[in-house]
């Protein structure tokens, strides 16, 4: 058996076998659930051995008639995406084990080991019709997960949200792909690459269309505003999973296979992707600030981070890439962390309301502890992997020549330290509300992923030329792009000090923030989140006045009416109308049949002599 | 008329002659021996029709067209159903002796007028037939019986003159009636007055056949008459007497080429004026019989869009449809005696929910019914289907598609009718009507049978009415 196809159908397997298990048992589905994604990530780790090896373990099965073919090839990048899946994955199995808030936990593990056997699908696919099935899939589980996740109306609602807003987008890519696969005809990404479609008519649309369906999985601006939703509505395992991880890891791998390994963009094509990029760092970084509530401010953020790693793809410079790529490692790993944070101090303190939290790092030190270091990590704080990835990100914005992609990167660097010192200040110092004295540290299950995580962000940042070299310069290779200089290494260059600079405005803007706000962490973000100009837009944006969901849903209920009245209408052309009319001459012609000799003679007559003056008219 | 197949005509002939003296005293034996001629001249024309060994000769030992034979086989068809239904009816207020005999006499003459070969003969048999017409009409006595048979007689006089002066007309022409003559004399010099002539006698078949606007008198025949006689004069009586003739003569204009187009487009009108005329009165019709008398007003404008298209395929899916009426109108109009004899009224007001007295009645009609509207696969379906590819070949989209629309408003007049009669809510009045006994539905299951299996074996009914029958014919 192909060692590639473990990682999908295992996992597969194992879900259905999941539901077939009792209710009342405890822990058996968890330790199945943790057993199987283990032996998805030691097969993933396998995989990606064998890939760098050169050996790409190829699967090509004819499929839908030979229109396209089931094809699976781990290539170097799919190989590498494959094994940030499956580790995921694993941690999240971990981490759910004693997390009741996740939800029944019959479905909960279903969702997730479904979730991870077609996202493991969707990044081995070669034929686009191939992963357009997997990642069609992945639309169902976001769905359920969703709704799952609590019993309440409000999480049917933002799956419902969810759902839509990745369907539409899901056809736009549907369409993309079919666009994609007729320009070139084929629907294979290894042959479309060894030819790959420049920007022209119709491959200016498909290629619009695939970025349409890459972002919104990316959860970038504008599809991304299910995701706050979803942090108040559903759990943080959830959160930590698919929004911070999955979602990313799929959506930027086809961002970057789309940009580069298919399509030939042009320099207008890259603006725009630059501008989606730095639009959604400051619109989602500018709403994390001011949020009030744990993962809310985390959901906000998932979605910014989406914004350098699209800047760093739209470069379409070696480096941006790279950095877009490690980026998306990095943030999945951070976000992942962090998510995990909420998830224990919701848990543990029993409230995501920052207002209401505070002074826990005493109770919970390590928790908090993994909290700074993922912080510190997603601000870019130096010897951390976000920082190394940043600044790929901005070495690359630089080598366009655009200065305002890396002027709008650092601003949302800096606001992503100060919104992180509002956090971890009102969260974890300060002072400690009476009712939180009696808190204690998460359980080890909980810790373990939590700690691994904090660990990889110390171990990206210290090790990055490790990541860099092993796993993110093949993927460039195998994107066909060699990088001109070395990638990794620290340098005590101009960016660095630019960073220091970022740190201690963020510093000293906090430390503004909390006098004014009269000594309360939590409203450190005050003095922005009420500036003059702001506040309105705040206001607006907080009654969703930006959320083309709703915008679009509040309309909904008159265009239903409208089409209810062209409804009746055509029902009265086609149904009443015709019945009523027949009805009428029905009765007056039954009526005519009144027996009367006299008139029926004359009918005849008149037939008689008209059909004798008709025949009688031909010569 | 050509002598081998005489004893169609004959031998019912000498029947009804026989029988008031036989059964003077014993009606049983008026009974018997009308059964047993039917049956024997059923079983005799179903042998010659359907022998492996005449149908691969094409019948080229007889004389006779498959036309005839197919004619002369529905026929026997329609009135074997129609004497063993009325003899399990068995109503004492009918007088069996004259009633069984004009049954007989109007076998005979139909027999005798498909098997004429000439329009003298035609037209003598067909005076006969509406003399036997007008006494069954009057069978029980009823004044509906009577006011139906006069009107019936009065309305169709002008038929009479016009055929007489039509036939006038073509001996000037010609100096003959046989259809041999008539064929030669069109092929060799094709002109007006010949074909006066023949439009002339086709106006005379269109008032028989009771087409609108000459069809005032059949709602008011049908509806007064006793209730098997109205199956058997919608069934075959009026068909024969009026449809054959024109279908005949449409194989003699077939032949003018395109110099008949006017009789074409006559046909065609009328046609589709009786099929519009007869499917919308029948929609707010209240009586069954009264709307199954329009429905077959509606019907025969199908035979006569098939024939009016003076093709080969139209001509077929003419006798095809003729074949289908005879077996469906025939189930229905049963069906309505079954009705009238158990419940006592065919009132569709009146009635209501009566699957569940008479299940096999409700069936039957439900099958015929659909036939009629043209559902697959039942054989209706077919001869539409058939009737209006005719018609769309020729050239006439406008009636091909009102041939097909107003096939739904078939539908929907007869679904108005399973719904009040069958269907809906149950009338507690007639909560202890029963159904029928076996003996009184097996005609009416034989005629169901035979709709499903020309329709699911059309393809072998195809080849039989395309390759055996038509080629036998003058078309």
């Amino acid at each position: 058996m192909n060692i590639n196809l473990i990682p999908i159908l295992l996992p597969f397997f194992s879900a259905l076998l999941i539901l077939a298990v009792s209710e009342k048992t405890k822990y058996l589905k968890e330790l199945l659930s943790i057993g199987v994604t283990l032996t998805a990530l030691l097969a993933s780790i396998i995989t990606l051995g064998n890939s760098l090896g050169g050996d790409f373990a190829e699967i090509r099965l004819p499929w839908l008639y030979n229109l396209a073919q089931f094809s699976l090839k781990a290539d170097m990048l799919s190989a590498f995406i494959l094994a940030s899946v499956s580790l995921f994955s694993l941690l999240i199995a971990i981490y759910s084990f004693s997390f009741e808030n996740k939800g029944p936990s019959k479905w909960f593990y279903f969702n997730l080991l479904f979730t991870q056997a077609l996202a493991a699908g969707a990044v081995m696919s070669d034929s686009l019709i191939t992963m357009l099935f997997f990642w069609e899939g992945m639309l169902v589980f976001l769905y359920t997960f969703i709704a799952l996740s609590k019993t309440d109306q409000a999480s049917k609602n933002t799956a419902l949200k969810a759902f839509m807003i990745n369907a539409v987008t899901d056809i736009c890519l549907m369409t993309g792909v079919i666009i994609t696969g007729y320009l070139a005809s084929t629907f294979n990404m290894s042959e479309i690459a060894e030819n790959k479609l420049v920007l022209s008519g119709w491959a200016t649309f498909g290629y619009v269309l695939l970025l349409i369906g890459a972002m919104a999985k990316a959860g970038a601006f504008p599809f991304h505003t299910w995701i706050p939703d979803a942090a108040t509505d559903s759990s943080a395992a959830f959160m930590s999973y698919v929004p911070a991880a999955i979602d990313k890891l799929i959506g930027i791998y086809f961002l970057a296979r789309a940009s580069v390994y298919l399509y030939k963009l042009d320099g207008t094509m890259s603006m725009v992707v630059m501008s989606i990029g730095a639009l959604t760092i400051i619109i989602a970084v500018m709403m994390a600030f001011v949020q009030q509530d744990y993962k809310r401010l985390l959901s906000y953020h998932a979605v910014s981070q989406t914004g350098y790693m699209i800047l760093g793809i739209g470069t379409l410079h070696p480096i941006g890439i790279a950095g877009g790529l490690f980026h998306m490692l990095n943030n999945a790993v951070y976000k992942s962390c962090l998510f995990m944070t909420a998830g224990s101090v919701e848990k543990q303190a029993g409230t995501n309301s920052i207002d209401k939290l505070g002074g826990l790092f005493r109770n919970m030190p390590v928790t908090a502890v993994c909290f700074i270091i993922a912080a510190a990590a997603i601000s870019g704080i130096a010897p951390l992997n976000g920082f190394f990835s940043k600044e790929l990100v901005y070495k690359g914005a630089l080598e366009t020549g655009h200065v305002i992609f890396f002027l709008a990167a650092e601003i949302g660097s800096f606001l992503t330290l100060a919104s992180f010192l509002k956090l971890g200040h009102s969260v974890f110092f300060g002072k400690r509300p009476q009712e939180l004295a009696e808190v204690r540290e998460a359980p080890v299950s909980m810790l373990f992923p939590t700690a691994l995580l904090a660990g990889l962000c110390l171990a990206f940042g210290f090790g990055a030329f490790w990541p860099i070299n092993v796993l993110i310069a093949p993927s460039l290779a195998n994107l066909g792009m060699l990088p001109a200089c070395e990638l990794s290494g620290f340098h005590l260059d101009n960016l660095y000090w630019v960073s220091v600079i970022v740190i201690l405005l963020a510093v000293a803007n906090h430390i503004l923030g909390v006098s004014l706000a009269g000594n309360k962490a939590s409203k450190a973000s005050d003095h922005i989140h009420h500036a003059p100009v702001l506040k309105p837009v705040y206001e607006m944006a907080e009654k969703r006045y930006f959320d083309l969901y709703h915008l679009v849903m509040n309309k909904v209920p008159a265009m239903a009416k409208t089409l209810f009245k062209v409804d009746r209408l055509m029902d009265k052309l086609t149904d009443d109308l015709p019945s009523a009319s027949f009805n009428a001459v029905s009765k007056n012609l039954g009526e005519a049949h009144n027996g009367s000799y006299l008139l029926y003679m004359a009918v005849t007559f008149v037939g008689i002599v008209a059909y004798i003056l008709f025949i009688g008219g031909m010569k | 008329m050509i002598s081998e197949f005489l004893s169609y005509s004959i031998v019912p002939l000498l029947s009804a002659l026989a029988i008031p003296f036989l059964g003077r005293k014993n009606e049983k034996i008026t009974e018997i021996l009308a059964n047993v001629t039917i049956l024997a001249g059923l079983i005799n024309i179903g042998y010659i029709l359907f022998n492996p060994s005449n149908h691969r000769n094409q019948y080229s030992t007889f004389t006779q067209d498959g036309f005839t034979l197919l004619m002369i086989f529905t026929i026997y068809l329609v009135a074997m159903c129609v004497v063993f239904f009325s003899t399990r009816m068995n109503d004492r207020k009918i007088d069996k002796n004259s009633y069984y005999p004009l049954i007989m006499l109007s076998v005979s003459a139909m027999c005798s007028m498909v098997m004429a070969r000439d329009f003298f003969t035609l037209y003598i048999f067909m005076e006969a037939l509406a003399v036997t017409s007008f006494a069954l009409i009057t069978t029980d006595d009823g004044r509906g019986g009577i006011e139906g048979a006069l009107k019936y007689f009065l309305l169709t006089f002008p038929a009479s003159a016009l055929i007489i002066i039509g036939l006038a007309l073509l001996m000037i022409v010609s100096g003959g009636f046989s259809f041999e003559h008539i064929q030669a004399q069109i092929i060799g010099a094709p002109d007006f007055l010949t074909f006066l002539a023949l439009s002339l006698i086709l106006l005379g078949f269109l008032i028989k056949s009771g087409m609108v606007p000459f069809h005032f008198w059949t709602p008011d025949a049908y509806q007064g008459s006793y209730s098997p006689v109205s199956a058997y004069l919608a069934g075959i009586v009026t068909k024969i007497s009026g449809v054959y003739a024109i279908i005949r003569l449409s194989m003699f204009f077939k032949l003018f080429d395109d110099k008949a187009y006017k009789a074409s487009e006559m046909l065609l009108l009328i046609g589709f004026a009786s099929i519009a005329w007869g499917a919308i009165a029948a929609m707010r019709q209240k009586d069954f019989k009264r709307m199954l008398a329009f429905s077959s007003i509606s019907q025969l404008g199908y035979i006569l869009m098939g024939a009016g298209t003076f093709t080969t395929l139209g001509i077929i899916a003419a006798i095809f449809h003729l074949f289908n009426h005879a077996t469906f109108k025939t189930t229905l109009f049963l069906n309505s005696a079954s009705l009238e004899k158990n419940a006592g009224t065919t009132d569709m007001k009146k009635l209501g929910g009566m699957e569940h007295n008479m299940p096999v009645t409700s069936w039957t009609s439900i099958i015929a019914l659909f036939s009629t509207a043209g559902v697959p696969p039942l054989s209706g379906f077919w001869s539409k289907i058939m009737i209006i590819i005719a018609l769309w070949m020729t050239g006439s989209e406008f009636y091909a598609a009102a041939a097909l629309i107003f096939s739904i408003v078939t539908l929907a007049y007869f679904m108005i009718m399973q719904k009040k009669i069958f269907f809906g809510k149950a009338n507690p009045e007639f909560a202890h009507v029963k159904e029928v006994d076996f003996t009184l539905l097996s005609p009416v299951l034989l005629m169901s049978a035979i709709i499903i299996a020309a329709g699911v074996f059309f393809p072998y009914v195809y080849d039989y009415l395309a390759n055996t029958i038509a080629t036998r014919m003058v078309i």
